[in-house]
């Protein structure tokens, strides 16, 4: 990284900045080592009740006829590093589509669908996802499972493709429907997503489709639906707080912990009932004839040999594997296409003509997708993730950052390209919102540096989430309400000219910058070894660490934290100390009770555990406020608290609820810190539902006996991490560079040419809205696209609106808060103030917007409907920021677009 | 890391087995939902789960303990299992047999047998992923433990990760495929030791060559100690608490291991003159505790979070005083009526002295608490009620008693203003209300200034345009205003900036203040 640097600054100086350095040094290649496409082999597998298994496409036993060219030239030869990778069979299929011979199929495949299906076929009928590693040749194999499902037509054989599109852009209307998607109740989903409340703390209740009419038991569509719209917590008012109010960054991260949470047991979510279609009329026709299919395709790839390059794609694979994923799914949907078309010819070789057709037209797509998302060239140097890291150098990128701006503007000045741009990737690259939030802490550094999160860095520490789907989300600008994902595509002949946009958005369109921390290579004594101490000598040797004779729980001394509760057992046996506890609290509380009974030897772990979790680390988090609260309540009010409704005690909660229920609630809904309050809330329903249900809900705990007993504590191992940049990161690796040829997952880059961007765009985002990356729903998708020929700023939505004559999409309106804010910035920059006060200024700016939404979401807080006329006067806002400002204040306050929509 | 990590084991006799599990129990959360509204779903999950989850719960509950054997089981049934605090954030990884929380149960037990008997993984040693959206999803690593009274002599383990977060697990492969193998490495490696140890004593391939060989019976054949335990296995007596320590490292080490740098915008103004002073304020507590030994009010810590609204009162003082009060900017000038209340605002904005002279303290000081919004924090120095004239360096909001005069130099300079504050003569009558201000006071404003106050500046006439708009709520004009200040301040960052820092001509000037 430094050498880089010093080149990129080293010719800066001597060239004075010229269009040219910008040009040259702003890419990086990405991959370490070449990728060849026929690194990527597709199987399809059926598995059949009653015929067993069967291969449906197997890549490698694929021929390609075709004397003029060599055999399937497309694969075997690696586009060279800066050129595209081309389909060349596109444009020729027109003509005369290629024509394959289906062969036998490799040796190996029946291990293969071993590996596909398992050896025990399972029930579930959702699909199913698998990786597996294969050793030797060394391949990585990502396999997804369907349950297959027929036309839902009952009419046999007219049931056709047409068919089943009308009756699918019934159920999504704005879907007119290029892809033959399935999946079931989907619609509703989308009516959801799409719906402004989605994610709204303050909707209203939001209809459900209705449950348990599946066998399955649950749609996973409603659990996220209700997930998700009762647990955005609505941020504090701005009455309470300007300064303080947790950014939707947070919300979005806190969700996603929640989400995913182990604790909450399994969810499943919105996709969890993809299955696999086929029109199969002689099926469909009588339902009791359908037989269980499952349909399943992989994706093998051959790893490179050499160990490096291994160990890099690997990388790359596991940390981007939600784009794979996304890609694989459009896969799946051509190939759902193409044995739905091919069923409908007659004629047996033609038909399989057709489909090896298809599948290797989908699968071309799909390798080529694949190589420039590995191959494609990066912005080496993104100006907004620079900053963050760099703060040394913070000087010179403000400097270079501004200067590109400002020949930037001069370029465009006539048409407002760049007031235009803007507008557009400041309303839907939502990221930079909680970037200018004001915080409420002191700075630590200089006046110009922007404080890191604090409050963010606390929840990934305590409730983790993945930091990368974080990352991905703030790059698509996923953070407003609805939920809309956007990226941007610079299209111009000019490359210098190209790149110097994409420089500057790289600036706007923001996300986290990601650090890994590592162990140390070598390091001896290792945490992940059980057996370290033990290497060299097979008798068992204490570690320097005293640890607790499992055998023997009575000789052990518990513990070496210096929680209330241990110390008090310290010195006893466990058993009894507990045990002694527990009586007092049973007899104080609850007078009528009668000497500790079996149903109170039952209660303990539930009362140790909780009520440890309550004194102990509790009181850590929460700070001083929560110790002298209890101090001043009565301890055991809080004690019994904690067993009302808990599993077991069903002998005696009727009165014990009735006595403490009471007196708690009134005391605690006072003083109690509402963060306490709601956890002791949420404990209580959980357990109560379990104390509701049947006998057999504690069964689980009587494995342990009645001797249970509090576990042993023992020291967490640490070990010394190295802290570095992380490198496998969507910061990087989505913000691409002058590509040869338009991508569909990157946030941002440019071509030369929108000649395939026009192709795939709507289809593309089509297919974000059906299988978004990001792993949550996703109402909208949209494409920004800047023509710097044209100097045009259009946005392009999965929405289809009509556009005129042959226009991909909408003009961009000028904010004038955005043109303002830019002249006044380069303007600045113009009389030589310093580029960081520069800079400073704009973040300045920026933050001006943000607090413009505050003030519109406030004012539109309550009512139905406005008047862009009333915001005008009222407020001092010119219509032309509106769609701006409504953007920016729906990540902070998510009922404004059912307002304004 | 939002996950378990179990150890499994096929038992010969009793086939795929949960061995020992490290779960992970998060602290309450730091932003909780409101009260009144609950984690979701736990209801429904729990009807949720009796389909599968339940029967093979109670399956394996009713069988499973009589069906135990050595093989299968790794704390004693009397352990009361382990745990470990991760004091930085309130994290405890628990380990048990099973995992402690119901819902968990048949997860891992699906896991498990996934695991061991129904995915493939070639070599039979090996990671896997797999995993579906009602069940979870798994990361496992198969692997052979030595074991010399074995069939084929080596018994088949596995390790699993299970999470919710698919992305997440996924993005985990490389890491826990790193450490994991470090783990089964190392217990291959002490179980071959002891393999190798028994073989020397007692080779069993000679053994199991001279004895009869029926296959119904052999693996009964062994009686007494039908599968042997793992600690047996590695003869290791602290296996499990090791094996503990490292599963909760793996847990840890796997959530923290990617960390996100996520910028917040700088502080406001306001923000940033209310931590400064309270900074000083602390100095000064510190210094007047080391003199007088303290025992004054614990000042909130620096770290907390300042809400400016908090400081917008010097003091408490104003609650205690009865009376009439003006409530709002725009109360103040309904009662003040339009004109004058837009003079009062010019002065208040050019920073001009505000006097306010009157007998009743509380009315004044709230007069002053709504005229200080309109000013950055920085810019106000209120004395509230004073008996005698202050300085306008000293003060820009001044309140007197209505008695004390007004210096000449004062009341002839156009810097300053007055507001006499008279009683209404209309006898003893109660006062109707609180809110008739006008019932019990009249207004007097008097100033020497000459310049018009009706035309600018533009801050001012955008202040009432908000204050005039009946249908904007108080909330609206607060944040409005709060607008308008920051666009202020950042023109005056720049102003500043630019003249003063870098001393530049008048025209340049005039430009930046253009395009500012």
């Amino acid at each position: 990284m430094p050498t880089l640097l010093q080149k990129l600054f080293g010719k800066r100086a001597v060239g004075n900045g010229s269009a040219r350095d910008c040009s040259t040094a702003a890419e990086q290649c990405w991959a370490s080592a070449e990728f060849d496409l026929a690194q990527i082999r597709l199987i399809v597998y059926q598995d059949c009740e009653k015929r067993g298994r069967q291969v449906l496409f197997d890549s490698t036993a694929i021929h390609k006829l075709d004397t003029s060219e060599p055999t399937a030239d497309e694969t075997k030869t690696p586009p060279n590093r800066s050129g595209a990778c081309h389909i060349s069979s596109q444009a020729d299929d027109k003509d005369k589509p290629p024509s394959y011979q289906y062969t036998r199929p490799a040796s190996d495949v029946n291990m293969i669908g071993e590996m596909m299906f398992g050896s025990v076929s399972m029930s579930y009928k959702g699909s199913t996802l698998k990786i597996h590693h294969i050793r030797s040749p060394p391949q990585l194999m990502v396999s997804k499972v369907f349950s297959t499902r027929f036309g839902s037509s009952t009419s046999g054989s007219t049931n056709t493709l047409q068919d089943s599109f009308e009756s699918m852009s019934q159920t999504f209307p704005s879907h007119t429907s290029s892809i033959g998607v399935c999946r079931v109740r989907s619609a509703p989903l989308l009516c959801l997503a799409r719906s402004a409340s989605f994610f709204a703390a303050h909707s209203n209740p939001v209809d459900m489709p209705s449950r348990g009419h599946s066998e399955d038991g649950d749609s996973g569509i409603a659990r996220s639906a209700s997930l998700s719209s009762l647990l955005a917590t609505p941020l504090p008012s701005p009455g309470s707080s300007f300064s303080s109010g947790l950014s939707s960054s947070y919300q979005r991260r806190w969700l996603r912990s929640q989400a995913t949470s182990l604790q909450h047991g399994p969810m499943p979510r919105w996709n969890t009932e993809e299955m696999f279609s086929l029109s199969d009329e002689s099926c469909s026709s009588n339902p009791a004839m359908i037989q269980r299919k499952k349909i399943a395709i992989s994706i093998i790839i051959s790893l490179p040999e050499r160990e490096e390059e291994n160990h890099n794609f690997q990388e790359f694979f596991f940390s981007h594997f939600p784009l794979f994923e996304s890609h694989m799914n459009k896969l799946k949907t051509a190939i759902e296409r193409a044995m739905i078309v091919c069923r409908r010819i007659a004629e047996s070789s033609q038909r399989v003509q057709v489909y090896l057709c298809r599948v290797m037209e989908a699968l071309g797509e799909f390798r080529m997708t694949v190589w420039n998302l590995y191959m494609a060239p990066r912005i080496s140097e993104p100006v907004w993730l620079s900053m963050i890291s760099q703060s040394t150098e913070r000087n010179l990128l403000c400097q270079r950052f501004l200067k590109e701006m400002s020949l930037l503007m001069e370029h465009g000045a006539k048409s407002q390209f760049l007031a235009a741009l803007l507008t557009a990737v400041l309303t839907h690259h939502l990221a930079w919102v909680s970037t200018v939030m004001p915080s409420s802490l002191p700075p630590i550094k200089s006046a110009c540096q922007k404080p890191a999160s604090q409050t963010v860095d606390l929840l990934a520490k305590s409730h983790p989430y993945n930091p990368l789907w974080a990352q991905l989300g703030d790059l698509y600008g996923a953070l407003g309400s609805p939920v809309r994902v956007c990226r941007t595509v610079v299209v111009g002949r000019r490359r210098e000219l190209v790149q110097r946009v994409l420089y500057v958005l790289s600036y706007f369109i923001r996300c986290s910058d990601l650090q890994e921390h590592v162990q140390p290579q070598g390091q001896m004594d290792n945490p992940a070894s059980p057996c370290t101490s033990q290497t060299t000598d097979p008798t068992p040797e204490k570690t320097c660490t005293p640890k607790p004779d499992p055998l023997k729980p009575t000789a052990c001394v518990i513990g070496t934290s210096e929680k209330a509760l241990n110390s008090d057992l310290g010195n006893a046996t466990p058993g009894t100390s507990v045990e002694q506890n527990h009586e007092i609290l049973l007899t104080d509380t609850n007078s009528t009770s009668p000497s500790p009974s079996l149903e109170s030897t039952a209660v303990r772990p539930e009362f140790t555990e909780m009520g440890q979790e309550c004194f102990g680390e509790d009181s850590d988090s929460v700070g001083g406020g929560l110790e002298h609260i209890l101090a001043n309540q009565s301890p055991l009010l809080h004690r019994v608290q904690f067993h009302i409704g808990s599993p077991s005690e069903t002998a005696n909660d009727g009165q014990a609820e009735g006595l403490t229920g009471a007196g708690c609630e009134r005391g605690l809904d006072r003083k109690l810190h509402q963060r306490l309050l709601s956890d002791i809330w949420r404990k209580e329903s959980s357990d109560s539902a379990l104390g509701d249900s049947d006998d057999e809900e504690t069964s689980p705990r009587e494995l342990y006996g009645a001797t249970e007993q509090k576990e042993y504590e023992l020291p967490l191992p640490s070990c010394q991490v190295e802290s570095r940049a992380s490198v496998n990161h969507f910061g990087h690796s989505l913000l691409g560079g002058y590509c040869p040829q338009y991508m569909p997952d990157f946030a941002l880059h440019g071509i030369s040419s929108d000649l395939r961007l026009k192709q795939c765009l709507m289809a593309d985002l089509e297919h974000t809205v059906l299988h978004p990356a990001l792993d949550e729903p996703v109402a909208e998708a949209l494409c920004i696209v800047a023509d710097t020929d044209r100097l045009s700023v259009q946005v392009v939505t999965s929405q289809r609106r009509v556009c005129e004559g042959g226009r991909l999409g909408r003009d961009v309106m000028v904010s004038n808060l955005v043109h303002t804010l830019i002249t006044s910035v380069l303007q600045l920059f113009a009389l030589n103030i310093a580029s960081d006060f520069c800079v400073m200024h704009l973040e300045d700016r920026l933050q001006e917007v943000y607090f413009k939404s505050r003030s519109l979401a406030e004012y539109l807080r309550g009512q139905t409907r406005v008047h862009v006329k009333e915001l005008g006067l009222a407020l001092g806002i010119e219509s032309s920021d509106i769609p701006l400002l409504a953007a920016v204040a729906s990540t902070h306050s998510p009922y404004v677009a059912q307002i304004l929509l | 890391m939002n996950a378990l990590v179990a150890l499994c084991h096929f038992c010969e006799l009793h086939g795929p087995r949960t061995l020992f599990c490290t779960e992970a129990v998060h602290p309450p959360s730091p932003s909780p939902p409101q009260p009144g509204s609950a984690i979701p779903g736990d209801r429904d999950r729990e009807a949720d789960r009796e389909g599968e989850g339940l029967t093979m719960r109670a399956n394996s509950s009713a069988t499973q303990r009589a069906d135990m054997c050595e093989g299968c089981r790794s704390l004693p049934a009397s352990h009361p299992g382990f745990v470990s605090v991760d004091s930085e954030t309130g994290i405890r990884y628990l380990s048990h047999q099973h995992p402690r929380q119901p819902q968990l149960f048949s997860v891992v037990r699906q896991a498990c047998v996934r695991s061991l008997s129904c995915e493939v993984c070639p070599g039979r040693e090996g990671p896997i992923f797999f995993g579906d959206e009602q069940h979870g999803f798994v990361f496992s690593h198969t692997f052979f433990i030595k074991d010399s009274l074995a069939r084929g002599f080596q018994r088949w383990y596995s390790i699993v990760v299970v999470a919710m977060d698919r992305i997440y697990l996924i993005n985990s492969w490389p890491f826990l495929l790193r450490h994991l193998r470090q783990t089964i490495q190392s217990l291959q490696d002490t179980a071959l030791k002891v393999f190798d140890n028994e073989q020397c004593v007692c080779p069993q391939r000679a053994v199991r060559m001279n004895s009869a060989f029926s296959p119904a019976v052999f693996p009964h054949q062994r009686s007494g100690n039908a599968a042997r335990s793992l600690t047996s296995l590695t003869q290791h007596s602290n296996l499990w608490a090791s094996l503990h320590s490292s599963f909760s490292w793996l847990l840890k080490a796997c959530g923290s291991r990617l960390t996100e740098k996520l910028l917040e915008g700088a502080p406001t103004e306001d923000t940033l003159v209310l931590i400064e002073r309270q900074t000083e304020q602390e100095e000064e507590m510190s210094g007047w505790d080391c003199a007088e030994g303290g025992g004054s009010n614990p000042q909130p810590s620096q770290s907390e979070s300042v809400q400016p609204k908090d400081f917008q009162f010097d003091d408490g003082r104003q609650e205690d005083l009865l009376g009439p009060k003006f409530k709002s900017l725009r109360h103040l000038r309904q009662v003040l009526g339009a004109n004058d209340f837009r003079q009062l605002a010019w002065h208040v904005l050019m920073g001009n002295q505000v006097i306010w002279r009157g007998a009743d303290p509380g009315l004044i000081q709230s007069a002053f608490n709504v005229l200080k919004a309109l000013l950055p924090v920085g810019c106000v120095r209120a004395v509230s009620y004073s008996p005698h004239y202050e300085e306008a360096y000293r003060c820009n909001f001044l309140g007197l008693s209505p008695d004390v005069p007004i210096p000449a130099h004062v009341s002839s300079s156009e810097f300053s203003m007055l507001v006499d504050v008279l009683n209404v003569e209309r006898g003893c009558v109660n006062p109707v209300s609180d809110d008739d201000i006008l019932s019990l006071y009249q207004f007097n404003i008097s100033s020497a200034n000459t310049q018009p106050t009706d035309k600018g500046p533009t801050l001012l006439n955008k202040i009432e345009v908000a204050l005039s708009n009946e249908n904007l709520s108080v909330e609206v004009v607060s944040l409005c205003l709060l607008c308008l200040k920051e666009e202020w301040m950042n023109k005056v960052k720049v102003l500043f900036k630019f003249s003063k820092v870098d001393g530049r001509g008048k025209e340049d000037t005039q430009k930046v203040l253009a395009c500012a």
